[in-house]
């Protein structure tokens, strides 16, 4: 080992070990827990602990509950990310625009639901969607809208959730697209101007290109944050109604928090752990294809 | 369903009482410093404090009270006990006793004096293995609260007993108040379906309790009446997040039958500027052919397992469950003494504990196993999918039996090898 070497080991080994105590053993150990049938029986005495082997995945798989999370979940990431980081880039945008007029003010009025407590904000949502009193029916009344259970309707309620989630998160994206649209080459885009390019022809060839691998970091931290997404539809809807908001996640908690089967919920992280990966993998790879990364 | 800000506002107060408190332990007993730690649910977590300063006078043990959230407090206190974190008096619902009992979690009373005066049929529901490991604090049956107004104007001067009656009572209040309801049953609240389940005589666990038994001619007449009433839209198909104030609801005629137990007396006083207390009156629950049991939320005191000052938590539990502290709390917060020495008081005698006195001779009697309160939830959820049109009353009871015959798996298999009785 070279004197270099050393000195790189030495500088990374409190990282490393640091990294090694906090996530490499957990992990470890919650993989070793998911082949266990640790149970609220295990919590009374050891002696009830038994290896599973796979069992506790066979179980999961045949559990509708467990599914159903898998549904919803899916659906707030397909339906969430599209939405959180169109309203992103949209206002992004607008902000960007040289007409605009006091952007420090907008940037920190957009940015403060960012930082705004989820709980409190939850619970002034709830009322904004209450079916009867709601400001959001009351708006819709004005054009002859018919009221909408937002919260209560097994139908409504993802995009209920979803609408209110768009709004509390949009700011942090907003920020760093934000940043991004600054460095797009200004003389760039006045050659393409002269060129006769319209505005859609602009962003589609000038702006995006320049902003690519910043909408992927973008993309990535969303569908990683909605396929984790918990106290949202918690404070909300808890789970409900019929189960319509329980998410992946949501299952975890009561399987591990609320009911003490940590057997069963270390299954469910680990099958979780490993769609997150899935999916972070194949992002990269389109991100690779387009050269941004 | 309590209101959040109320809570906060409670909270500063009681932070800012500790103060003193800590004071007098340090130069009090000499018994240590940190104060005795008092976890309690609810109401009795918010009011508990104002019962501690007789206690740390007479006794000079100190007292921290810590209130839990209702609905986040099993899981907290199953935390807190995998993490060694317990306090060393806690409240529990009587249907939990015996699960922290089974891992550990709460000690054995030391003395049968302690529950040697308790109201008939209370002990059954926190003795395990035939050994006491609670006091009983209150008793919490539920009753249905009305509004007088409404139903006198439908031809009502007491809700009807029984439940065709209930049902023809509804529909005559439903035609004359069209947009709003007649009962509340939260669909994310089980005591209500857990009641009919228990008056029309389901047996819901088999061999052993070790199995589902909801595919039975009693659980379908019970779902099939429970989801009837939302069927003819005489209950709002709501959970509780969406009813945030029922008080106020309640007083605005959104609903006018309101199935809870003893505390909503504190919330009905508190607001008698919206609801003068002439409106409403309490009449005990519909049963099919007339009263009968219902299940309830009454609690019980236990120390836990590991305290290291065992002696002085019990004698905090001897403190809270006195006759004079049940009573100052009946007074507070509308809960009702589990002890029969406090009945003799004239305060019980008001004519609105009338129907919870005689409600609290009959409790409903819950399976006895550790996996109940999950079930629970989950009977709930099989009877949301029913009331929201998502599965028939046969799916669902098919569904509930595979499921709970998912979450007995543990419990049948040391069942069958003999470790569990």
């Amino acid at each position: 080992m070279t004197r270099q070497e050393r000195a790189a080991w030495v500088f990374s080994a409190p990282v490393l070990a640091i990294i090694a105590l906090v996530f490499v053993l957990p992990t470890t150990l919650a993989m070793a827990l998911s082949v266990t049938d640790y149970s609220i029986y295990a919590l009374a005495d050891w002696a009830n602990l038994r290896f599973v082997g796979l069992g506790n995945f066979i179980d999961l798989f045949s559990t509708p509950l467990f599914w159903r999370a898998m549904g919803n979940t899916a659906l707030f990431a397909v339906l969430g990310v599209p939405m959180a980081i169109g309203a992103s880039l949209a206002v992004a945008l607008l902000l960007n625009d040289a007409t605009v007029r006091w952007k420090p003010l907008w940037r920190v009025l957009l940015f403060a639901p960012y930082v705004t407590s989820i709980v409190a904000t939850a619970v002034v949502w709830r009322f904004l969607f209450n079916e009867r009193s709601g400001l959001i029916n009351r708006a819709l009344a004005t054009v002859g809208a018919a009221p909408i259970d937002w919260l209560g309707n097994p139908h409504t309620s993802i995009p209920a959730i979803l609408i209110f989630v768009t709004w509390k998160i949009f700011g942090y994206n907003m920020i760093v697209l934000t940043a991004a649209l600054s460095v797009v080459p200004q003389d760039l885009m006045e050659a393409a101007r002269l060129d006769g390019a319209g505005r859609w022809t602009r962003f589609r060839h000038v702006t995006l290109p320049a902003i690519g691998p910043t909408l992927l970091l973008a993309a990535v931290m969303s569908v990683a944050g909605f396929l984790q997404i918990f106290a949202e539809p918690y404070v909300m809807t808890l789970g409900g109604p019929a189960q319509s908001t329980t998410t992946i996640l949501y299952f975890m908690f009561d399987e591990g928090f609320k009911w003490w089967n940590l057997g069963q919920a270390s299954a469910v992280a680990f099958v979780l752990f490993l769609m997150i990966l899935a999916l972070t993998m194949v992002q990269t790879r389109i991100g690779r294809r387009y050269e941004w990364l | 369903m309590r209101i959040p800000i109320a809570a906060m506002l409670r909270t500063a107060p009681r932070a800012l009482g500790l103060l003193p408190t800590l004071g007098l332990a340090a130069c009090g007993s000499g018994r240590g410093v940190e104060p005795l730690k008092f976890w309690a649910m609810s109401y009795e977590g918010d009011y508990s404090p104002m019962l501690m300063p007789a206690f740390t006078a007479a006794t000079g043990i100190a007292v921290d009270v810590q209130s839990l959230p209702a609905t986040a407090s099993h899981e907290k206190l199953l935390t807190a006990q995998a993490g060694g974190a317990m306090p060393d008096v806690l409240m529990l619902y009587n249907g939990w006793v015996q699960e922290f009992a089974t891992i550990g979690a709460i000690a054995p009373i030391p003395s049968p004096a302690l529950v040697a005066d308790m109201f008939p049929g209370v002990l059954d529901a926190t003795r395990v293995g035939g050994r006491d490991f609670a006091v009983p604090w209150s008793v919490a049956p539920q009753v249905q609260f009305y509004r007088r107004d409404i139903l006198a104007r439908a031809g009502y001067a007491e809700p009807a007993e029984d439940w065709d009656g209930w049902l023809r009572m509804g529909r005559a209040i439903k035609r004359q108040r069209p947009d709003d309801f007649v009962f509340l049953l939260l669909l994310n609240w089980p005591d209500m379906l857990m009641t009919m389940l228990g008056q029309t005589g389901a047996a819901m666990l088999r061999d052993h309790d070790t199995r589902g038994n909801f595919q039975t001619p009693e659980a379908r007449a019970a779902f099939a009446y429970y989801a009837r009433i939302f069927a003819e839209g005489l209950a709002p198909k709501a959970l509780s997040t969406e009813i945030q104030d029922p008080v106020a609801a309640f007083a605005q005629g959104y609903f006018a039958i309101w199935p809870t137990g003893p505390t909503t007396l504190l919330d009905l006083h508190r607001r008698a500027a919206e609801i003068p207390a002439e409106r409403w009156g309490t009449a005990r629950l519909a049963g099919p052919h007339g009263v009968g049991a219902v299940s309830g939320l009454s609690t019980s005191l236990c120390v836990s397992a590991s305290t290291p000052r065992a002696a002085d938590a019990w004698t905090l539990v001897r403190h809270l469950s006195s006759p004079a502290s049940e009573l100052r709390y009946q007074t507070m917060i509308g809960n009702l003494p589990a002890r029969l020495r406090a009945w003799s008081s004239p305060q019980l005698r008001a004519p609105i504990l009338a129907p919870f006195k005689e409600q609290m001779r009959f409790p409903a009697v819950a399976p006895r196993v550790i996996e109940w309160e999950r079930i629970k939830v989950e009977i709930q959820f099989a009877a949301e999918r029913v009331v929201r049109g998502v599965q028939t009353i046969p799916q669902a009871l098919a569904g509930l039996d595979t499921r709970v015959d998912q979450l007995l798996a543990k419990r049948r298999a040391l069942v069958e090898a003999g470790t569990l009785a």
